[in-house]
């Protein structure tokens, strides 16, 4: 008994909600978003997923650092610092990029199973009443591990990558920045930000912090936990990317289907590729599936001080419940819409997520800078200049890609 | 009656009609039922300035000052001034009738003996409507459907300010309407407090109420609001609590920290502390308590209740009395009726029952929850491999294990484990 207690301990010593934050976002906006990248445009936005990836850790350390600090979560810092106004926009944002996000997971799911051949309109519907009931009626922590059991399907990437042997001369060559122009390099180049710095992932991070109660004296360590987690995110990123851009993308492949993106793990897997790929997706979309509606009826909330938490009924907590339940339905509904096609609507999703990302930026930045919030613990020249960089990065790319459709 | 909110951000004029500031806050000293609103904060082009309250006539509209600005004398807050907008809105605070932490969405202003006199908290969905300008046409919609928008205001003298959020100055607010709650909702309560605010109720109540307040907070929380209490508070805590929710606390805690705190504890509750930490965490001895009443078994009936007057023990102790050997080995049990009802000078071995129900220390728990509900028990003794009497388990140490698991309460704590 005492043994497992220590082994426990120093697993969490290890893995703090950095590095679980940076797990989770490799959900099934991730995967579809990356495959499809390094299909249609090779190697050649490596530079922005690397941006990306730093972005994340500077912005993640932020939130972490605020959770500490101020023992609060992020939309409660955003409703006690600008009054209600403000905080009705950054929830009407964060329920619209998470609402996306809640349907690209069972797009996610509905996809991986049609893999195996179960048609969505079998899958949708189970899965849908699957997280809801697991949520509610079972320990969130058993559902958790059990899914990442399923995602671990996808260190089928890092391994093909040393079977595929990609010519690393040419797989550097897109570390060079060369500024998107085409319309569809700019869609894909606002969804790789908007998939790799999930509006919804900074909300977690923090609250993740909030409840684990991080020691103050720890935040040196919490510090390398978090950027141990974006690191990894961007890793396993440039990994997906790389190994499409080897198969898939001199093949002409476009991921149009879970079946094509499939295809890229080929080499490794042979005929079983599609079901690696399918048991990947699947558990990455349902983890997805169960976290986003959770932590957005949370976040929302806490913003308007409503009754919130999972062992309450619908009369006791009518909103948080409702909310909940709403974002399931409405997720499971719109992929069962006929004739849907799945991938470009999580891409879609993704797009919705980068051109939000730049609002709940300004919010970050605006709380992480102030003194009155931080104290001695407020952002360093260093942090809010990176910061400010990508959110100058994140909202060109939404402007530029605003623009463009409105033309278009 | 007024809210902050429509009076906020008002003109104010000088006697002669010329704008010279906009009213940018209230303050108060929260004392008293209904505490009165003592200075205004104006904004003006060259900064703030502080001004008694008395110096603003209300007017339809705006506020028109008694004398030109500049001729005005600066007043000052007193530390323990609270600033309405700045400190309460939108701020978390405990509503102490309904025991929970709620979120300020406006403050409501009432004129008393002309005074104006902070009255209430709108925590309502009313309150925050007003917030953006659609309390009239919500009011509207929902008045088309022949209904009426609920008011959720909380009179302030059932309210709890908490400590104010500037990072810089964390004023200690004496949390007093608070000790008087039942410790079950000071615990609701606190769960939902972060961390700064947890930490300091806990240094503010006393041990008495803390004890009984930390035993009805989740295992989880319980754990970390002990390590970062000061090391001498937390082992008077501790040695208040009943030793079995004590241990099971220090189990959680680091090898380290719960060895500091077992030698800071009273020589006896850290002696009943450690044995209970000795057996493993699932078993009857982890979850047992060794708060129980032996009687020895020659005692006459009049003898044993001149003991239980002696001991004055909790209620709780009472349901059963054990009756053990020269050993303390568990021979019979006696209900407090039976020995009342005794002749006084019967000795207890006779009207006790032998065939008492126990379970080994090292029993499951699941095991003792099972008999504990067959047999209907409130308690079931736990004794050793010579039948020594160690500790008994009572039925609220058990009750988690036998409810449906969604019973248990939940949070997104969970989830970021």
């Amino acid at each position: 008994m005492r043994r497992r207690r220590i082994a426990l301990a120093a697993f969490l010593t290890v893995v703090g909600p950095g590095v679980i934050t940076g797990f989770a976002g490799n959900e099934a906006g991730g995967v579809t978003t990356y495959s499809s990248v390094g299909a249609l445009f090779g190697f050649s936005l490596l530079w922005l997923l690397l941006i990306a990836s730093i972005g994340l850790g500077v912005i993640q350390e932020m939130c972490s650092r605020m959770g500490l600090v101020t023992g609060q979560g992020l939309s409660d810092l955003i409703r006690e610092r600008f009054g209600v106004r403000w905080t009705v926009l950054a929830m009407i944002v964060l329920v619209i990029a998470n609402g996306t996000n809640v349907v690209a997971e069972f797009a996610g799911i509905a996809a991986s199973v049609e893999l195996l051949g179960v048609p969505r309109i079998v899958s949708v519907p189970i899965a849908a009443l699957a997280v809801w009931s697991l949520v509610v009626f079972f320990s969130y922590r058993f559902v958790e591990r059990v899914l990442f059991v399923l995602v671990l399907a996808f260190l089928a990437y890092p391994i093909s990558v040393f079977i595929l042997r990609p010519d690393w001369p040419v797989v550097l060559s897109g570390f060079i920045p060369s500024i998107p122009t085409s319309p569809s390099a700019l869609v894909f180049a606002l969804a790789l930000v908007g998939t790799t710095i999930t509006p919804y992932l900074l909300f977690y991070m923090q609250a993740s912090v909030v409840d684990k109660g991080v020691d103050r004296q720890a935040a040196a360590y919490a510090r390398v936990d978090v950027f141990l987690g974006a690191a990894l995110a961007g890793l396993f990123a440039f990994f997906i990317i790389v190994v499409t851009g080897s198969v898939l993308h001199p093949a002409g492949i476009r991921v149009t289907s879970a079946e094509a993106a499939a295809q890229a793990l080929v080499p490794l897997a042979g005929a079983r590729a599609g079901l690696l790929f399918a048991v990947g997706l699947c558990g990455a979309s349902l983890l997805g599936a169960v976290i986003m509606p959770l932590s957005t009826s949370y976040a929302i909330c806490e913003a308007f001080g409503w009754e919130s938490g999972i062992s309450k009924n619908f009369r006791e907590a009518p909103v948080f419940m409702s909310l909940f339940t709403l974002l399931i339905v409405l997720g499971a509904i719109v992929v069962l819409i006929p004739g849907i096609s799945l991938i470009p609507l999580i891409i879609s999703a993704q797009i919705a997520n980068g051109v939000l990302l730049p609002i709940v930026l300004v919010f970050i930045l605006r709380l992480a800078t102030d003194r009155r919030v931080m104290g001695d613990a407020v952002n360093g020249r260093t942090a809010t200049v990176l910061g400010w960089g990508i959110a100058g990065i994140a909202g060109s790319l939404s402007i530029a890609y605003l623009v463009a459709s409105f033309f278009a | 009656m007024p809210y902050l909110s429509d009076i906020q951000h008002r003109r104010v004029i000088e006697p002669n009609g010329t704008e010279v500031a906009k009213l940018a806050d209230l303050a108060v000293v929260p004392q008293g039922q209904f505490p009165a609103v003592q200075w205004a904060i104006l904004a003006t082009p060259e900064g703030e300035r502080i001004v008694r309250w008395s110096e603003l006539a209300q007017e339809i509209g705006h506020l028109r000052l008694r004398g030109r600005l500049s001729t005005i004398a600066d007043a000052q807050l007193p530390q323990e001034a609270l600033r309405l907008s700045r400190d309460l809105m939108d701020k978390q605070v405990v509503d102490t009738h309904g025991a929970k932490v709620v979120r300020v969405n406006d403050l409501q202003l009432s004129e008393v003996d002309g005074q104006l006199r902070l009255v209430g908290a709108d925590v309502g969905l009313r309150g925050l409507l007003r917030r953006v300008g659609a309390e009239g046409l919500a009011e509207r919609v929902v008045g088309f459907a022949g209904q009426k928008l609920p008011r959720g205001i909380i009179p302030w003298h059932l309210v709890e300010p908490l400590a104010a959020q500037d990072a810089n100055v964390r004023v200690t607010v004496p949390r007093t309407k608070l000790a008087l709650l039942h410790p079950a909702d000071i615990a609701d309560i606190v769960e939902e407090m972060t961390v700064d605010d947890r930490r300091a109720v806990f240094e503010q109540l006393d041990i008495e109420t803390a004890a009984e307040t930390l035993s009805e907070i989740e295992p989880e929380m319980q754990a970390s609001i002990v390590s970062d209490l000061e090391q001498e508070r937390a082992a008077d805590i501790l040695d208040e609590m009943a030793p079995d929710e004590a241990a099971d606390l220090l189990q959680d805690l680091p090898e380290e920290r719960r060895e500091e705190l077992v030698d800071l504890m009273e020589k006896d509750e850290a002696a009943d502390v450690e044995e209970l930490l000795s057996y493993p965490e699932d078993s009857a001895g982890g979850i047992m308590t060794t708060d129980f009443i032996a009687l020895p078994a020659q005692l006459t009936a009049a003898a044993a209740i001149d003991k239980l007057r002696e001991l004055q023990p909790d209620a709780e102790l009472t349901y059963y009395l054990y009756v053990v050997d020269g050993q303390g080995r568990l021979d019979g049990v006696i209900s407090l009726r039976d020995l009342v009802v005794a002749k006084p000078e019967t000795p207890i071995s006779e009207v006790m029952d032998r065939n008492v129900m126990k379970v080994d220390a090292t029993s499951p728990k699941e095991e003792v929850a099972s008999l504990i509900a067959k047999y209907n028990l409130l308690a079931l003794p736990v004794v050793d491999a010579r039948r020594k009497l160690l500790g008994t388990v009572t039925i609220d140490d058990v009750v988690d294990i036998m409810l449906p698991r969604g019973w248990k309460k939940r949070s997104l704590r969970s989830i970021a484990r």
